[in-house]
């Protein structure tokens, strides 16, 4: 079943074009790995799709149900702000720097959204997070402020914030670069144990063991395009495109 | 040494003293109350991307900044009589234009921390919210209004104490506010003693505003 497709999405910024004509799908329990070299479009495509950024031209449809949908000439489809807003619901996202809630326990951050934007109790709401912290590893940390937690377990908590909406999709914008090599590796484990679940996700990352091993697709980004996409095993042994090529060539040792 | 000459003085300058005292902490605590949320809507407003909302307000804290408090509280206390056409010519009660004047004063400062205050939160806290699916409105009044508060408590303990400084202003429209009432006193008895307790009063009250802020610092310190 498809869950994401986006059609020929074009984005610029300040006359300069970042994306040119994107056009990819996602299908249910897939987990997609997204790898190119930095500034190639990768984390402004997971903005575009989670709406953080308008779109220029282009069309992103959530599982049947269009979000967004602008063409030159024709300007915005018109779906209420409404609609939008459902629809958006059933994406997560997680970011590179966590944007955890400073000011918020653990728990809270996890539970805020989930009662006042879901409507769900306090009580069933704390202990979803409290089974989300388990599997996460953190259930001792449920009391504590970002502050005073490490980055991986920053990035946990960011995780286990973002499935307590229930996402029927969960994107991830490089969310190891921001830690130290010991750190990414719990939070490479979380992802695994997700993916292992049948979790829909699409992972921009520059960890390519973990993209060999972890995902099911693996496109390369160049330049505002997609360049090559395929199975681990075809990119990773056997790339058809020169810059796919030269790309994996700087991570051989 | 101060030339106070027996009992008499003394009891009648506390009496002065206290009536001149909770005037000034009528003033300071009216102002107070007025002048944080206009500075809050007013800090909104100004970086408002609609000009024109954003124009008159960025006008607004120009002239309250930019123009002695002074003149601002004689304006509001004499502009709805001069200014206005007969028969529609006000008469300001004179506490009531001194807090008008300070408030709007004061707004305007306050405004000022509060929109650094309000951008210095990173934008990444934006957009976790709004990927959460948490609105505009409970997106500022959860998550970035508390961070904002931790923030600026420092500025603005800074403005509360010379607002309570200010409050001697409003002698110039005639309200016998502490200052006022010790210079009266200290005229009639030739004394400085009334103005040096006056003194007194402004720094123990001062003390007392310190100490509520460093307590709400340490309330907050519970993040960073």
């Amino acid at each position: 079943m498809q869950m994401l497709k986006v059609e020929n999405l074009v984005k610029s910024f300040d006359g300069k074009e970042i994306l040119s004509g994107i056009s990819l799908e996602v299908n249910k329990g897939e987990v997609v790995a997204v790898i190119g070299p930095s500034g190639s479009g990768k984390s402004t495509l997971l903005r575009c799709i989670n709406l953080l950024e308008q779109i220029d031209q282009g069309r992103i449809t959530v599982e049947g149900d269009i979000m967004v949908h602008r063409e030159k000439g024709m300007g915005e489809a018109a779906i209420t702000e409404e609609a939008v807003k459902k629809i958006r619901l059933r994406l997560g996202l997680v970011f590179q720097n966590f944007n955890l809630f400073p000011h918020f326990s653990v728990l809270r951050n996890i539970t805020e959204a989930p009662i006042h934007v879901a409507g769900m109790n306090r009580k069933e709401a704390e202990n979803m997070a409290l089974e989300l912290l388990e599997k996460m590893d953190l259930k001792e940390k449920a009391e504590a402020y970002p502050c005073q937690l490490s980055g991986g377990q920053c990035q946990r908590v960011a995780i286990a914030r973002a499935l307590a909406m229930k996402p029927d999709i969960l994107f991830f914008d490089e969310p190891t670069s921001a830690l130290d090599p010991e750190l990414t590796v719990e939070v490479l484990k979380v992802i695994r144990k997700l993916a292992a679940e049948h979790m829909t996700m699409v992972v921009v990352t520059h960890e390519m063991n973990f993209a060999r091993e972890v995902a099911d697709r693996v496109i390369f980004m160049d330049k505002g395009q997609i360049i090559e996409q395929g199975s681990p095993q075809e990119i990773f042994s056997n790339p058809s495109n020169e810059r796919t090529r030269t790309f994996l060539g700087n991570f051989k040792d | 040494m101060f030339g106070i000459t027996g009992w008499t003085d003394t009891i009648r300058l506390s009496g002065l003293l206290y009536s001149g005292t909770l005037t000034t902490v009528k003033i300071f605590f009216l102002t107070l109350i007025f002048s944080l949320p206009l500075g809050l809507i007013v800090a909104l407003g100004s970086s408002s991307k609609r000009k024109w909302i954003s124009g008159p307000i960025k006008l607004y804290i120009l002239i309250m900044r930019g123009t002695p408090l002074l003149l601002q509280i004689i304006f509001i206390y004499f502009a709805p009589f001069y200014m206005l056409p007969e028969g529609m010519k006000i008469n300001l009660d004179r506490f009531i234009a001194a807090v008008i004047a300070f408030s709007l004063n004061y707004a305007a400062y306050f405004a000022e921390i509060f929109r650094g205050g309000i951008e210095s939160i990173s934008h990444g806290q934006y957009e976790a919210a709004s990927v959460l699916g948490f609105t505009r409105t409970q997106t500022f009044l959860r998550i970035i209004l508390p961070q904002v508060i931790k923030r600026i408590l420092p500025p603005v303990s800074n403005e509360v104490i010379t607002l309570l400084k200010d409050t001697a202003l409003v002698q110039i429209i005639g309200i016998s506010e502490l200052l006022r009432v010790a210079q009266n006193e200290a005229s009639r008895i030739f004394s400085i003693m009334p103005i040096f307790v006056a003194g007194l009063f402004y720094l123990l009250m001062n003390w007392v505003v310190t100490k509520v802020f460093h307590k709400a610092e340490k309330k907050l310190s519970y993040y960073k």
